[in-house]
């Protein structure tokens, strides 16, 4: 992969969480409002970037039985600083994200970068594979978010849309929305991937 | 065996570097994260007590330390005069958990100015009624140098209906508060007065 | 009682999967036949309360009495870490039966968001030693059912006739959100 393409892939070929399958907790679980999805997208992202630097720096330092071991600790340290300064710096979404900040460490799409790409390449296309796909993250997460914000309480970013008519579609802010909406999308996204003539189905 | 030295050399570097880095962070930002805390955690309650806005006392805290527990008091002040307390306490036995809550003390009359929820877990429509300005009512005029109890047992507070542990709770927390001034008045006040 | 409303809570009303979102995961990815439904199951259920145990004592042995709370993440996933890694040692010379069927959905569990956001609703609860270990052995087991159920449903719709783009995750997703819808009548029992 040549660097441009590393720094592209990230919003189309291996777009999370709908073309590489990962990330699926976040995506739905902070996706009830379009501002908590951009804030888990770009926590997600700054960790990403990060983790990808260090393992990247790191990668013929780190004896290959410890990889796993080694790599956690460097990804748990830095959700560590990011919940830290959240609360430091942006307190109430740091509620709103509640246990789902800590959760980043089990984020797939993170060791998946790490152990996929970081691990052998190096240090600047992997910060940059990780810049790309933490905002191909971010601007699904937001996506969402929108979609089901502005249908579920008719609010975008918390303004209102609609006016006091509106009766919003409470449904979409519950759990059984955020599977819904993420499964459409999902069909609507391998829809427009099969007339492009690409062939692709997550299995 | 030198490889299982290197691989422990490798795993001790990086935690150490981790540690490190961290404990920096978290110094760094520690009085930060509790002002931001305050703010928006305990602010609306602090608000809402004094009936004036919490950035003019936010500011004026101190922490209290008895049995182990330590109770953050704000205090207002009249010119010199500390006219007013608000203890904040968590108080045991609640549904989800604890209920934390922060009681007025208006320190002319000996008299509690009233109680406000900072934070709890209880269930909606159920203890989180407790949140009910018809409930708080009753803590209104409470005399200090007192203890209160439920109706139930013998008290004066009316517990609210299907949500007893919830009310308890909430006795729980103001005695913590009403004991912590009886015996640590002096001690608080001379608190404030050292700031 | 009380406990048994808790545990009751935990699997339906809360159900970890289909009301907290954790552990999609492996729900969308080792979910197409009852069998490996069943083995993740067990699996999660057996390390997410032993997980709990452990990370639950080194947050009030370890972290509180020294001020480190903030610690809580980069500890909690090494212990879980390093517990998986010791079941699999364990099991592998203990009990050749056990490992054969659990083995392989151990590594996968260590990335599993169920058994981490267990042992961090744990302390977001407050719970006491007893209540936690209730709480944490329901919610996997919530985990477990959630799972197993969806294995079957997943079975049959193997046969079904979806539209080419659906197939696949998203119409596991679209599965999932009924199943969620389901669970959600279960709200008012309990807590």
């Amino acid at each position: 992969m040549d660097f441009k393409q590393a720094l592209t892939h990230g919003f189309w070929r291996d777009l999370p969480p709908f073309r590489l399958v990962l990330g699926l907790c976040p995506s739905l679980a902070v996706t009830a409002a379009a501002e908590n999805g951009l804030g888990m997208g770009l926590a997600v992202t700054f960790v990403l970037i990060f983790s990808n630097m260090f393992i990247s720096l790191l990668r013929r330092v780190i004896p290959d039985k410890v990889r796993i071991a080694s790599y956690i600790v460097v990804i748990a340290t830095l959700v560590v600083l990011v919940e830290l300064s959240m609360k430091a710096f942006f307190f109430p979404l740091s509620q709103q994200l509640g246990i789902y900040i800590p959760l980043i460490v089990v984020n797939c799409i993170i060791l998946g970068r790490a152990e996929a790409f970081a691990s052998r390449n190096p240090v600047l296309i992997s910060m940059a594979d990780g810049l790309s796909v933490g905002l191909g993250f971010t601007v699904s997460l937001t996506l969402v978010g929108s979609l089901r914000e502005i249908l579920g309480s008719g609010t975008w970013f918390g303004m209102g849309l609609f006016g006091p008519g509106f009766e919003p579609f409470g449904f979409m802010v519950k759990a059984p929305g955020a599977f819904l909406c993420l499964g459409v999308l999902l069909g609507l996204m391998n829809a427009w991937s099969r007339r492009r003539g690409e062939i692709f189905v997550q299995t | 065996m030198r490889d299982i030295g290197r691989l422990v050399l490798v795993l001790v570097v990086i935690c150490s570097l981790s540690a490190a880095s961290l404990s920096y962070v978290r110094t760094s930002l520690a009085t930060r994260i509790e002002q931001q805390g305050d703010y928006y955690v305990r602010g609306p309650a602090l608000a809402r007590l004094f009936q004036q806005p919490a950035s003019q006392l936010l500011a004026n805290k101190v922490k209290i330390t008895r049995d182990g527990t330590e109770y953050p008091v704000f205090f207002r002040k009249d010119g010199d005069q500390v006219t007013g307390l608000a203890v904040e306490a968590a108080g045991q036995g609640g549904y989800g958990g604890p209920i934390v809550m922060m009681i007025g003390i208006d320190l002319a009359t000996d008299t509690v100015l009233g109680v406000e929820i900072v934070s709890h877990s209880e269930t909606p429509g159920l203890g989180a009624q407790v949140e009910k300005a018809g409930f708080r009512q009753q803590w209104v005029g409470l005399p200090l140098g007192s203890s209160v109890a439920l109706a139930g047992s013998g008290g004066s507070v009316d517990a609210i209906t299907g949500a007893t542990f919830s009310s308890s709770a909430m006795v729980d927390g103001t005695n913590q508060v009403l004991d912590l001034m009886n015996k640590n008045r002096a001690a608080i006040l001379a608190e404030i007065a050292g700031r | 009682m009380d406990l048994i409303i808790l545990a009751v809570g935990a699997i339906f009303v809360q159900n970890i999967l289909l009301a907290q979102y954790l552990g999609n995961c492996p729900f969308c990815g080792v979910s197409k036949k009852t069998g490996t439904a069943v083995g993740m199951g067990v699996a999660v259920i057996f390390v997410a309360t032993l997980a709990s145990i452990f990370t639950w004592l080194a947050y009030y042995r370890l972290l509180v009495p020294r001020g480190l709370e903030y610690l809580q993440t980069l500890v909690f996933i090494l212990i879980i870490a390093a517990l998986v890694q010791l079941v699999e040692i364990f099991l592998k010379k203990q009990s050749r039966t056990l490992y054969d069927a659990l083995g392989i959905y151990l590594p996968l569990i260590t990335t599993n968001c169920a058994v981490m956001g267990i042992a961090l609703l744990n302390i977001k609860h407050g719970f006491g030693f007893v209540d936690m270990v209730v709480y944490s052995a329901a919610s996997a087991a919530g985990f477990a059912l959630a799972i197993i159920l969806f294995a079957g449903v997943r079975e049959r719709l193997f046969l079904a006739p979806v539209p080419k783009a659906m197939r696949g995750t998203a119409v596991a997703l679209v599965t999932a959100g009924i199943m969620s819808l389901a669970f959600m009548g279960f709200a008012g029992m309990g807590k």
